[in-house]
């Protein structure tokens, strides 16, 4: 059988290609080509991948990951800013599908909030700002297109080679009837519920892991610590980031009444448009 | 070891690397800042499943929680990079990361793009129009496309 | 107070304290009274130089007469005060195959001793130097009135003098070396006094430089003395008597010295005392033959160069761009004659090599000769006086180089009247250049005896002792010197060489009377004219010049007659340690007790007719004069001698243009490729920096870029 990893690094060099075809490089020509590249990569990644014994829980799992990875790709290759931002929003939320199916709801839901909610909004009120007219000539180009490829495509394959050929038990396709099931999270044994270790309300256990360590634990593991005072510390953090954001855009604000490149086109304050 | 764990592990990190990947390919070669900051971002995202998928795989909590701490400070970053943005936007009127070249040695020479391949054309956008009745409406003083103040 | 000890420091110090005090007072406070510390110092060191003097003279007449058999036995006076050790080398020198040293085991320091002696010889040669000094400083108080540069000259000279007379008081050969090269600086300094005229710069150069060459002969004369002997000092005192030496010298000592170290009837070690002048063959060990022939020719060019002597003889007319004091205190009475002392005072060795003795003379002969040729046609009368005294220091050269007491005794007498008339005859020409507002030419001036009577009359004095007319005392210093050279050329090896320089020393003689008569007719007399240059200058000098003529005059008459009565010159010179040894040579003679006539007959002769010569041609017989010219023109010997016999072309030709060619490609070498090889290396970091430069481009993608590019090949080689 031919080795997985060769496999694995002929796909990442295909989707490498596809992405730098993909690539905003001025002329619009080449896109489906990569696309089409970018999808039989990802196919030939996603044929040495284990499979995870349940086909409901495989084609689950597919699906979401197919959502991240093409809305992730489709983030970074469109013209459109704004675009790109939608786009990362729905990898946003393959994401959070993603942390659901590992049994992470808080998380999952805290990913949607902030940085869908927060984060993407912010985004898209500066592109608002910045260039409402449509597409600026910079979006249109871009900077060592194929190395970048290159060089991403390179990391992912790295790390993919790398944890394939740890992890996989053997060397070419795994029968799908061989495997396990997954065994789902620990659950809270009544002994534990009686110990007062919460239950497996994901809320409640993360809140318990913070501030105790308290953690459901199988046999023979040690007992976990807890985060405060990185909770307090971030809240710090928190604090301070919100004070230099407004301390940032305030300065800079008195900072423009000196000397100012005017974009052309601009009308200046108080004066004739000047054409 | 469990063949299930490992195969989940296996696909968590696979889907986070090429999620990093993803976003190293974006903030290398994009231009527009925000869209750079969009592939940080990415990055982050890629990182963050494969925490947790660690965390599901040594049964340790500690994995989601640093994944919580990671959309905080995310936030924060998020918060005052975008604030850094703005400045720097009002300063030359441009999100172009290639403007900012001031840092570069006395005597190299600067980075100009001798022509910027042609966009699609603007299509004009086509209003619906209605049959003109009585005086024709006072348009407002055309908006320009550049706000200078929020 | 005034024992040989006190006397003997303080000749040196006081002419040093007076350098430090016009050195620091000078510029500021002193100025045109920079005389005053000199002066004060000289005529104090005058002073305690004839005290010493007088006691050397007692102290030497108490030693014991030499014994009856002449030639074994001799007597001779030294007093040694040590100051310091200088410098000290454990083990230098070792016994070995071919060394003077006993047996394997005897090794030797290196030591540098500041040692001070005073016995007749420096006695002697100390009076001399400080008096013209006097004189000459008094002199120049006069003569630099008004000069920027007063302080800087009385300091220059006040250097001078403490080094002449440490010149000849040490004790070795190292610290003479030391006060020989300083005589060199401060003639290099004072001829280039006026430093702003060219001429007066290149002439101080050349003669440094000249006098180097001949320096570097003298230090390797100094090497190959110590290689030889293992010792520096000219007498080494403790030294175990030899018994394999025929000669033994009875040495008085001062008395607190004999207490101190028994050193009566003490065998004479040190570089000096080691020759022996009989039965060489018989004592291998005692060092004559190539190893000294080699020495003494060293330490000639040594004294060629200091001295001006052929072939380095070229300086010396140059040197006449300093102040005319210079030339009377330097280039007359003292430091050209720094080479006749360190002949005299090595006169054991050259006593022992008769080939080496022989090449002394020769020189000797032939500069006397040449530059009385050359001084025929000359038309500066500074450069007439000079090439003078490069032919009275041949004729001391050429006395010194028969090697006999008389000859030794003979050229240090010549050295002492020399010193009187050569002076006062430069100093009546600086006297004259003061009234002619400097101009020295003799064929523009004339007839000056009526404007300066004082002047004409101590400058007809010193002619006269230069001419060698009876009683002055060129007479009798010049006879002593024929009478040696005859005695010579009479008997020993080598006579007939001797019979030759005889004969072409009386030419000399009256190629000497003419030519110093024909400046002195030319200038003193004739029709007046003075050059317009003069001004409202042309009177008689002030009292301050005139009075040192006066003194030098009365010297050059009285001192001759003074000195030869009895022959108390050489009877008192024989008593120095190193001359001492002369006595007891086989083949030496005695002066004989009485007046030689022939010689003085024929000198008196020679004199007379050259001065009859010059008076006749070039006051009387204009004509005559002209058909000579013209003779000696077509003949070529005019041209020779107006030439100087073409030294200085010849050595620009050999000599100089190579070294200026050298010279020139190594200034295009270190331009060309030293520095160039240094720009280069020096411009290698700008250049990697400018390699390196593009790595900085200020664009952020490019940054992030690399940055990821690194952590990849980090990447890479941790997980592949």
């Amino acid at each position: 059988m031919i080795d997985p990893r060769r496999i694995i690094m002929v796909a990442a060099l295909l989707g490498a290609v596809g992405i730098w075809l993909l690539l905003p490089r001025g002329k619009v020509r080449g896109r489906l080509l990569g696309l089409a590249l970018g999808a039989v990569g990802l196919g030939l990644l996603a044929s040495q991948m284990p499979g995870l014994g349940d086909w409901v829980a495989q084609s689950l799992f597919a699906v979401l990951a197919a959502v991240t990875v093409v809305s992730a790709a489709a983030a970074i290759t469109l013209r459109n800013p704004v675009y790109c931002a939608i786009w990362f929003g729905m990898s946003l939320l393959g994401t959070a599908g993603l942390l659901l199916f590992q049994g992470a709801q808080f998380l999952a839901v805290a990913t949607v909030v902030v940085y869908a909610g927060a984060i993407l909004v912010i985004f898209l009120f500066l592109l608002m700002l910045a260039e409402p007219g449509g597409r600026a000539p910079y979006d249109r180009v871009t900077w060592e297109g194929l190395v970048s490829a290159f060089a991403g495509a390179f990391i992912a394959g790295i790390l993919s080679m790398t944890v394939t050929s740890v992890l996989a038990p053997r060397a070419g396709s795994i029968e799908l009837s061989q495997w396990e099931p997954v065994e789902p999270p620990v659950a809270v044994t009544d002994q534990q519920r009686q110990q007062g270790i919460l239950a497996d309300n994901h809320m409640q256990q993360i809140g318990g892991a913070l501030f105790d360590g308290r953690q459901p634990t199988r046999e023979g593991q040690s007992p976990k610590p807890g985060y405060l005072i990185a909770v307090e510390v971030a809240g710090v953090l928190l604090l301070a980031a919100l004070v230099g954001a407004a301390v940032i855009v305030g300065r800079g604000r008195q900072a423009l009444s000196g000397p100012r490149v005017e974009p052309a086109g601009s009308p200046s304050p108080g004066g004739p448009p000047d054409e | 070891m469990n063949n299930g764990e490992l195969a989940l592990l296996n696909d968590y990190l696979v889907v986070g690397a090429i999620l990093f990947g993803l976003g190293v390919i974006g903030f290398l070669s994009r231009r527009n800042m925000i869209v750079m900051f969009l592939a940080v971002e990415m990055m982050l995202q890629g990182v963050s499943l494969s925490l947790v998928a660690w965390g599901r795989f040594y049964n340790d909590l500690a994995g989601q929680i640093l994944v919580l701490f990671i959309i905080a400070v995310a936030a924060c970053e998020a918060a005052i990079a975008l604030a850094l943005i703005l400045v720097l936007f009002y300063r030359r009127g441009t999100l172009d990361v290639i403007a900012w070249q001031d840092l570069r040695e006395a005597d190299q020479p600067p980075y100009a793009e001798e022509e910027f391949p042609e966009g699609p054309e603007e299509v004009p956008p086509r209003w619906p129009s209605l049959t003109p009745a009585g005086r024709p409406p006072e348009t407002p003083r055309p908006q320009t496309d550049y706000r200078p103040h929020v | 107070m005034f024992e040989i000890k006190t006397l003997l420091v303080l000749i040196p110090a006081l002419p040093l304290a007076a350098f430090v005090v016009t050195a620091a007072l000078g510029k500021k406070v002193l100025r045109q009274r920079s005389h005053v510390p000199l002066v004060a110092a000289l005529a104090a060191a005058f002073l305690a130089s004839l005290g010493l003097l007088a006691q050397v003279y007692r102290q030497s007449q108490q030693a014991p007469d030499a014994g009856p058999a002449p030639g074994h036995e001799s007597a001779a006076y030294e007093k040694i005060v040590p100051l310091w050790t200088w410098a000290v080398v454990g083990n230098a020198y070792t016994a070995g195959e071919g060394k003077l040293l006993a047996g394997p085991a005897e090794s030797r320091d290196f030591r540098i001793e500041v040692v001070l002696r005073a016995d007749p010889l420096t006695a002697v040669m100390l009076v001399v130097v400080t008096l013209v000094s006097l004189l000459v400083a008094v002199y120049s108080i006069g003569y630099m009135h008004g000069d920027p540069g007063y302080w800087r000259f009385f300091t220059y000279i006040a250097l001078f003098v403490f080094s002449m007379t440490m010149l000849v008081s040490v004790s070795n050969f190292v610290l003479l070396y030391v006060f020989w090269e300083a005589v060199g600086l401060c003639s290099y300094l004072l001829i280039g006094f006026w430093f702003q005229k060219p001429e007066a710069a290149a002439a101080g150069k050349k003669a440094f430089l000249v006098n180097r060459v001949g320096d570097s002969g003298f230090a390797l004369g100094v090497f190959l003395i110590w290689i030889t002997y293992g010792t520096l000092n000219f007498h080494d005192v403790k030294v175990a008597p030899d018994p394999r030496a025929p000669e033994r010298t009875v040495v008085y000592h001062d008395p607190a010295d004999v207490q101190n170290a028994n050193l009566a009837g003490t065998q004479f070690g040190g570089v000096l005392g080691r020759t022996t002048l009989d039965n060489m063959a018989e004592h291998p060990r005692l060092y004559h033959g190539a190893a000294l022939v080699a020495i003494c020719l060293l330490l000639m060019l040594g004294a060629c160069g200091k001295s001006a002597q052929l072939p380095l003889h070229v300086w010396l007319p140059d040197a006449m761009e300093g102040p005319t004091p210079v030339s009377a205190l330097i280039h007359a009475a003292t430091m050209v004659t720094a080479g006749v002392y360190m002949v005299a005072r090595c006169a054991p060795l050259f006593a022992a090599s008769p080939q080496a003795r022989q090449v002394v003379a020769v020189i000797g002969g032939a500069t006397a000769l040449m530059a009385a040729i050359v001084a025929v046609t000359q038309t500066d009368l500074k450069r007439i006086l000079a090439y003078s005294t490069i032919s009275q220091l041949g004729y001391m050269f050429l006395a010194m180089g028969t090697g006999t007491l008389l000859g030794v005794a003979a050229g240090m007498f010549h050295l002492v009247t020399h010193a009187f008339f050569k002076a006062l005859l430069f100093l009546g020409a600086g006297s004259v250049m003061h009234a002619t507002g400097g101009v020295i030419d003799i064929r523009r001036l004339g007839g000056l005896r009526r404007v300066m009577p004082v002047t004409c009359a101590t400058f007809l004095v010193g002619a006269l002792g230069l001419a060698g007319i009876v009683p002055l005392a060129g007479f009798w210093s010049k006879d002593a010197i024929l009478q040696a050279v005859r005695q010579e050329g009479t008997a020993g090896s080598g006579s007939t060489l001797y019979a030759a320089l005889y004969v072409a020393a009386l030419f000399t003689a009256l190629l000497t009377a003419f030519y110093t008569f024909r400046a002195f007719f030319l200038t003193f007399y004739g029709p007046t004219r003075i050059p317009p240059e003069a001004g409202r200058h042309a009177h008689e000098s002030p009292r301050v010049m005139t009075v040192p003529l006066v003194v030098l005059a009365v010297g050059t008459v009285v001192v001759g007659a003074l000195l030869e009565w009895n022959r108390v010159l050489e009877r008192f010179l024989a008593r120095t340690p190193s001359i001492s040894f002369l006595e007891g040579a086989a083949h030496a003679a005695h002066s004989e007790p009485g007046f030689d006539w022939s010689i003085a007959a024929a000198s008196t002769l020679v004199a007379v007719a050259g001065i009859g010569l010059a008076g006749a041609l070039y006051l009387a017989m204009p004509a005559l004069l002209e058909q000579l010219t013209a003779t000696m023109k077509a003949v070529g010997l005019y041209a020779l001698s107006a030439g100087k016999f073409f030294f200085d072309p010849i050595y620009s030709l050999l000599i100089v243009r190579p070294l200026e060619g050298l010279a020139r490609l190594s200034a295009w070498a270190d331009r060309v490729a030293i520095d160039g090889l240094v720009d280069r290396i020096g411009g290698l970091p700008p250049a990697l920096g400018s390699a390196l430069r593009p790595f900085q481009p200020g664009l952020i993608p490019f940054y992030a870029l690399a940055m990821l590019l690194g952590l990849l090949v980090l990447l890479g080689t941790m997980l592949i």
